[in-house]
C-alpha cells in the first residue's frame, strides 16, 4: 500500500474521538464516559458535533492532502457503521484525497463489534487495532476487560475474514500477577495470527485511576523493575525473531505495515484532532506568532463538549499553546529517538539552525559515552539497546526547565 | 511607692501543673483581666507557646491586691518558663523575686523538675509557698502529695495549700498568704541606683526591652543610665509597669519589676545578668549577675533550595533577636551546599526554633544530626572544642574524645521503674543512686549529653506511658571511647551525615544508616556502594543496584505534552539532589538519615 509521503508538510491526519465505553477499565486514564449502550440518539448527535467541529477547525488545515484518519476512544466500535461512514466521508471531502488513506478502527473483541467489522470494513476502514491485550482469562479480568480469551480469538478471526488490509494488536505486560511465562504464550498465540502490527504496552498505573487506588493501598502485584525488563526483552526478541521491525519504542510491524497516523506524532506532522478530549497539533506557521506550530487540547467533559460545538464554539479547554523553539527542539528530540530511525542531524538544523550537538553538546557526549546514544558521523542520533530501555532518563537531558 | 507593700514572687512548676492556669486565675481574681478577656495562658503571647502548652520567655505582671489587713499591695507576679531546656530562665526570674509558690499537680505528685525548682528557689534564698493544684480532678489525692511533699522537700503538709486554679478555689488563701509569708523587697531606696536586668526580648519599635528588678535606688525616666558589666551608656526613654499590658512611669523605686526603654538596638547589647546604674551617681559595685549561657546542642540547618539560603540567614537574624541564646555561624557541606551551624540550650530548643523558622519565616529547612560540645585532646597535649563532627582531627593528631555529662534525675512511678533502668543503661548511663518516695521511685544517673539530646525525653515518656518526669544538669566531661562514622557513597564521604559515636553503637549505626539511605536513594546509571565507615574500615555496606528500565511506553497525540511535562519533572528532580561525586542523593534521603531512630 502507498501511502503520501509521511514527511511532507502538506499532509494532515485526523483523529476522532469517541469517548463512550461499555465499561471504564480500572487503568485508564483517557477521556472516557460509561455507557451502557450507546443510544442512537447520543450517537448521532455525537457525530452530529464531530462533523460541525471538522467544519470549524478545518481552515488551520486548508488545502493539505489526508494521509491518515484514525477513530480512537474509548471505544469507536460502539458507534454504527452507518456513523463511522459518515466521519470517513466527512473527512475525505474536508482535504484533498489523491492516494489511499489510512482509516484505523480501535475496536475490542465483542460480540457486539464482531458482528459489524464487515460494515466497518464497507464505511472504509482498511486498518484494524483491536484491544487484545492476553489471551489469558485470569489477566484480562484482573486488568478489568470485558472480554475473555476466546473472544479474543474469535475477534481476529473474524476481522480477518471481514479482509482488513492491516490488522494491529494491543498487547499488556506488566498486568498485576501477569508473570512472564503468561506474557511469552500471550506473544507465541498472538505471532499465530500474524497480526501486520503489534503495540506492546506496560500497564501504568496513572493517578486517579482505581488502580492507583489499589496500588496505593498494597493490592496490586504489578512487575517490579526487573521482570518488566525481562517482558520487554521477551517481546522484542520473539516479535523481531518473527520478521517484526521494532520501529518505535512500543511498535512492531512487519515491513511496509508501520502505522501511518502514529508515525505522523514521532514526526511532529500537524494533526486534527476532533472530539472529547482530542489534541490537536496545528501547522507551524498557521497563526503568526506560531513559527514551531500550536497544541491544542479540548475538553473532556462529553456533555460541555457538545454543548460548545452545538453553540457553533471552540471546545477548547484551554488557550492554545505556541510551542516555544525551546519547547519544539526538545519534544524533537525525544519523539524522534522513540523511532529506529532516530534523529536526522540535518533536518534537525534546518528547522532549529544548529545540529543537536549545538545545543546539547554536554549531554550527547555524556549520553554517548554511557553508551546510551549512538551518533553517527553525520551528527544523527539513534538510542542504543540501552538507550531505549532507559529512554526517559536520556529524553530527561533534553527538556528545558523554566526557572 | 511603700516598699513593705511589694511582694515580688514567681510561680514554678513542672509543665503541665497548671502554673500558666494559676497565674490567668491571679490575673482574673485581682481584677487586672476581666472574666470576658480572659483566654487561656494570657502570659504565653508567642503562638508556639501557646500551641505547645509551655512558656519559652520569662513574663511578669502587676497585680494590685486589696488584702484582708485592709491594706492595697503591688504583687509583682514573674512567670517562669516550664520546661528543663530553660532552666537558665527560671533561675534569672528567681532572682527578681523574695518568694516562690510551688505548684503541685494534685493527682500527678512531685516530678522532676517540681524538685529541680524547687532547689532553685531555696538555693536563692526565696520564702516557698506550696501548693497542690487541680484538686478539682477525680484522681485529685491532694492529702497524699501534700504529704508527699512533707516528706520530700521538707514543708510541713499541713502547711501546703489546696487550690483548683481551674475553678478558682483556694486562689484568695494563696494571695493572702504570698502577702503574709513572702518578705517585702529589702535594698537601700536612698544608696546609688542597681536594677538587675533579668530578661529581655525585642520590640520592633523601641529596640531591646529590658526588665529590671530595681535593688537600691530608683530609676527616672529622661535619665542616663550605665550597664555595669556592658559599658554601654543611655538614656532611659520609657519606663513601664506592666498590669496587663504596658502602662507608662516616670520612675521605678527599690523593690520595683518594671520594663526599660532605653534606645538600645539589639538584645546582642544587652547582657542578661547586667546591672543598671545611674551615670549622674553611680553604684560602685553591680549586683551579682547569671553566668553566661551556653548552647548544649548543635545542629547544622540548611536550606533545602539552594537560593534558600538568604532567605535562611535573615530568618536567623530576625529570630536571634528575641532569642540571644540562639547562636549559629556560617557552615559549609559538600553535599548540603550553604548553611549554618546552629546551636541551642537543648533538643526542645532546637526543635522550637526549627519549627519557628519553618512556621514563621517560612524556609524550608534540613537537619543535620544534633551534637553536642566535644573536648578534643590532640597528640601534642593540646585541646581544642569541636562543635560537629567534620572538626574533628584525624586519628593521627587525636589523643582522646571527651563528652559532656549530665546528671539526669528521672521521676518515675514504681512500675515502670524496670523500663527506666534499661533504657539509661542502654545510654550509657551510669546509676548514682535510686530513692523511694512512696509509690515513686526517683533515680539518678550519669549520662552522656549526647545519648539524651535526641530522643531521651520521648523515650522516658513511652516507657513510663508519660508519667515519668525528667530533668539534667550539666556535671562536666569525660573521656569516653567515641569515633568518627563516616557515610560513603561510590567511596566518596557525604559529609552532612559524619556522626560522633560510641565505638559499640557505630556497627548499628551504620547498618541502621546505610539501609535507610538505600531505600530512599533512586536507582542510577550505575550501581551505588553505600558504606559506612570508621576512619578507612568498612562497618556496613549496601548497594543499590543499576537503573535497567525508565521508559513510558504510550506516546501519541495527547500524551506528547503531558510526557514533555513528566520529563520536566524528572529534571527538576534530579535537578533537586544532592550530588555527591558521581551519586546523585534526593532530600528525602538525607532527611530519612537525620530523623533515625537513635539505636
Amino acid at each position: 500500500m502507498d501511502y503520501p509521503d509521511g514527511v511532507s508538510a502538506a499532509t494532515v491526519g485526523v483523529y476522532v474521538h469517541v469517548p463512550f465505553c461499555e465499561r471504564v477499565c480500572p487503568y485508564c486514564d483517557f477521556a472516557v464516559v460509561g455507557v451502557r449502550t450507546l443510544t442512537a440518539e447520543v450517537e448521532r448527535r455525537y457525530v452530529d458535533a464531530l462533523l460541525r467541529e471538522l467544519e470549524l477547525r478545518r481552515p488551520a488545515f486548508a488545502g493539505r492532502e489526508l494521509a491518515s484518519l484514525y477513530l480512537g476512544g474509548g471505544t469507536p466500535s460502539l458507534c454504527r457503521p452507518e456513523s463511522l461512514a459518515r466521519i470517513v466521508r466527512a473527512a475525505r471531502a474536508a482535504f484533498e484525497v489523491r492516494g489511499p488513506v489510512e482509516v484505523t478502527l480501535e475496536a475490542n473483541p465483542s460480540t457486539l463489534e464482531r458482528e459489524r467489522l464487515p460494515g466497518f470494513r464497507d464505511a472504509g476502514v482498511n486498518r484494524l487495532s483491536l484491544g487484545i491485550q492476553s489471551f489469558d482469562d485470569a489477566t484480562l479480568k484482573r486488568l478489568g476487560r470485558a472480554h475473555r480469551g476466546d473472544e479474543a480469538r474469535l475477534t481476529l478471526q473474524a476481522a480477518r475474514t471481514a479482509g482488513f488490509e492491516a490488522l494491529s494488536c494491543d498487547l499488556i505486560f506488566a498486568a498485576p500477577d501477569q508473570g512472564l511465562p503468561q506474557l511469552e504464550a500471550d506473544i507465541d498465540e498472538l505471532l499465530a495470527f500474524a497480526p501486520e502490527h503489534v503495540s506492546a504496552y506496560e500497564l501504568n498505573v496513572e493517578p486517579g485511576t482505581p488502580f492507583a487506588t489499589a496500588a496505593e493501598r498494597g493490592q496490586l502485584a504489578c512487575a517490579g523493575e526487573d521482570e518488566a525488563l525481562a517482558m520487554w526483552d521477551a517481546i522484542e526478541s520473539r516479535l523481531e525473531a518473527a520478521a517484526y521491525v521494532h520501529y518505535e519504542l512500543s511498535a512492531y510491524a512487519r515491513p511496509g505495515f508501520e502505522a501511518v497516523h502514529n508515525q505522523r506524532y514521532w514526526r511532529r506532522q500537524p494533526v486534527l484532532g476532533l472530539g472529547v478530549g482530542a489534541f490537536s497539533t496545528d501547522p507551524r506557521g498557521s497563526r503568526g506568532d506560531a513559527p514551531f506550530g500550536l497544541r491544542r487540547s479540548n475538553l473532556r467533559s462529553p456533555d460541555a463538549y457538545l454543548a460548545r460545538i452545538e453553540a457553533g464554539e471552540s471546545a477548547e479547554s484551554e488557550p492554545a499553546e505556541a510551542l516555544s523553539p525551546e519547547t519544539a527542539r526538545a519534544e524533537a528530540m525525544f519523539l524522534s529517538l522513540r523511532t529506529r530511525s532516530g534523529l536526522d542531524a540535518a533536518a534537525f538544523e534546518r528547522e532549529f539552525g544548529r545540529p543537536p550537538r549545538g545545543f546539547y553538546p554536554d549531554e550527547i557526549t555524556t549520553l554517548v559515552a554511557q553508551a546510551l546514544l549512538a551518533e553517527d558521523s553525520a551528527g544523527g542520533l539513534r538510542l542504543t539497546r540501552r538507550g531505549q530501555r532507559l529512554s526517559d532518563t536520556v529524553f530527561a537531558n533534553f527538556v528545558e526547565l523554566g526557572d | 511607692m511603700d516598699r513593705t507593700l511589694i511582694r515580688n514572687f514567681c510561680i514554678i512548676a513542672h509543665i503541665d501543673h497548671g502554673k500558666s492556669t494559676l497565674a490567668d486565675r491571679l490575673l482574673e481574681v485581682t481584677g487586672l483581666v476581666s472574666g470576658r478577656d480572659r483566654r487561656a495562658q494570657y502570659l504565653d503571647n508567642m503562638e508556639l507557646e501557646r500551641e505547645r502548652g509551655i512558656t519559652i520567655k520569662a513574663q511578669t505582671v502587676r497585680l494590685p491586691y486589696t488584702a484582708s489587713d485592709g491594706k492595697s499591695y503591688i504583687l509583682n507576679l514573674i512567670d517562669t518558663p516550664g520546661h528543663v531546656d530553660f532552666s537558665y530562665e527560671v533561675s534569672r526570674a528567681l532572682a527578681a523575686c523574695e518568694g516562690a509558690v510551688l505548684v503541685v499537680d494534685a493527682a500527678q505528685g512531685i516530678e522532676a523538675q517540681t524538685l529541680a525548682n524547687a532547689y532553685l528557689a531555696v538555693d536563692a534564698g526565696l520564702e516557698i509557698i506550696p501548693v497542690v493544684n487541680k484538686i478539682d480532678l477525680p484522681s485529685a489525692d491532694p492529702d497524699g502529695v501534700a504529704e508527699e511533699i512533707e516528706e520530700v522537700i521538707g514543708f510541713d503538709a499541713a502547711d501546703v495549700l489546696h487550690v483548683s486554679a481551674k475553678q478558682g478555689i483556694g486562689t484568695h488563701e494563696l494571695l493572702e498568704q504570698i502577702v503574709s509569708n513572702v518578705p517585702p523587697p529589702k535594698g537601700d531606696p536612698d544608696a546609688p541606683t542597681r536594677a538587675l536586668v533579668f530578661d529581655s526580648w525585642f520590640d520592633p519599635y523601641v529596640g531591646a526591652a529590658m526588665l529590671v528588678r530595681v535593688v537600691d535606688g530608683k530609676l527616672r525616666s529622661g535619665e542616663r543610665v550605665r550597664m555595669m558589666a556592658g559599658g554601654l551608656e543611655k538614656e532611659i526613654t520609657e519606663l513601664n509597669v506592666i498590669d496587663p499590658r504596658p502602662r507608662r512611669v516616670e520612675h521605678l523605686e527599690a523593690g520595683e519589676v518594671g520594663v526599660v526603654i532605653a534606645g538600645v538596638k539589639t538584645l546582642a547589647e544587652v547582657k542578661i545578668g547586667d546591672t543598671l546604674t545611674m551615670t549622674s551617681a553611680p553604684a560602685e559595685e553591680p549586683l551579682v549577675g547569671f553566668q553566661d549561657v551556653k548552647p548544649m546542642v548543635f545542629t547544622g540547618l540548611y536550606p533545602i533550595e539552594s537560593d534558600g539560603y538568604e532567605g535562611l540567614k535573615s530568618a536567623l537574624e530576625k529570630l536571634q533577636l528575641n532569642d540571644a541564646s540562639l547562636v549559629y555561624e556560617p557552615e559549609t557541606s559538600d553535599a548540603l551546599g550553604f548553611g549554618f551551624r546552629c546551636g541551642f540550650l537543648g533538643f526542645l530548643h532546637a526543635e522550637i526554633v526549627q519549627e519557628r523558622l519553618e512556621r514563621e519565616y517560612d524556609v524550608d529547612l534540613i537537619s543535620t544530626a544534633p551534637t553536642v560540645r566535644y573536648r578534643i585532646v590532640l597528640t601534642s597535649g593540646e585541646s581544642k572544642e569541636i562543635e560537629s563532627p567534620a572538626n574533628l582531627p584525624s586519628a593521627g593528631e587525636l589523643h582522646c574524645i571527651e563528652e559532656p555529662v549530665v546528671l539526669a534525675t528521672i521521676h518515675v512511678p514504681q512500675e515502670f521503674v524496670g523500663g527506666v533502668l534499661k533504657l539509661c543503661q542502654e545510654r550509657r548511663g551510669v546509676q548514682r543512686d535510686m530513692v523511694q518516695h512512696g509509690t515513686r521511685v526517683q533515680v539518678r544517673y550519669d549520662l552522656p549529653l549526647s545519648e539524651i539530646v535526641l530522643d531521651f525525653h520521648d523515650k522516658i515518656k513511652s516507657v513510663t506511658r508519660g508519667y515519668g518526669s525528667f530533668d539534667y544538669e550539666l556535671t562536666g566531661y569525660q573521656a569516653s571511647d567515641l569515633v568518627k562514622l563516616d557515610v560513603l557513597v561510590n567511596g566518596d564521604p557525604v559529609d552532612a551525615l559524619s556522626l560522633i559515636v560510641h565505638r559499640e553503637k557505630a556497627y548499628s549505626r551504620g547498618t541502621e544508616l546505610t539501609r535507610k539511605l538505600k531505600e530512599f536513594i533512586p536507582r542510577q546509571m550505575y550501581e551505588v556502594a553505600i558504606q559506612a565507615a570508621v576512619g578507612a574500615r568498612v562497618i556496613a555496606r549496601t548497594t543499590v543496584k543499576a537503573l535497567r528500565k525508565n521508559v513510558t511506553s504510550k506516546c501519541y497525540g495527547g500524551d506528547i505534552t503531558r510526557k514533555r511535562k513528566l520529563l520536566e519533572k524528572q529534571k527538576a528532580g534530579k535537578r533537586r539532589m544532592k550530588r555527591v561525586g558521581s551519586v546523585e542523593i534526593p532530600q528525602e534521603a538525607f532527611l530519612a538519615a537525620l530523623k533515625l531512630e537513635d539505636s
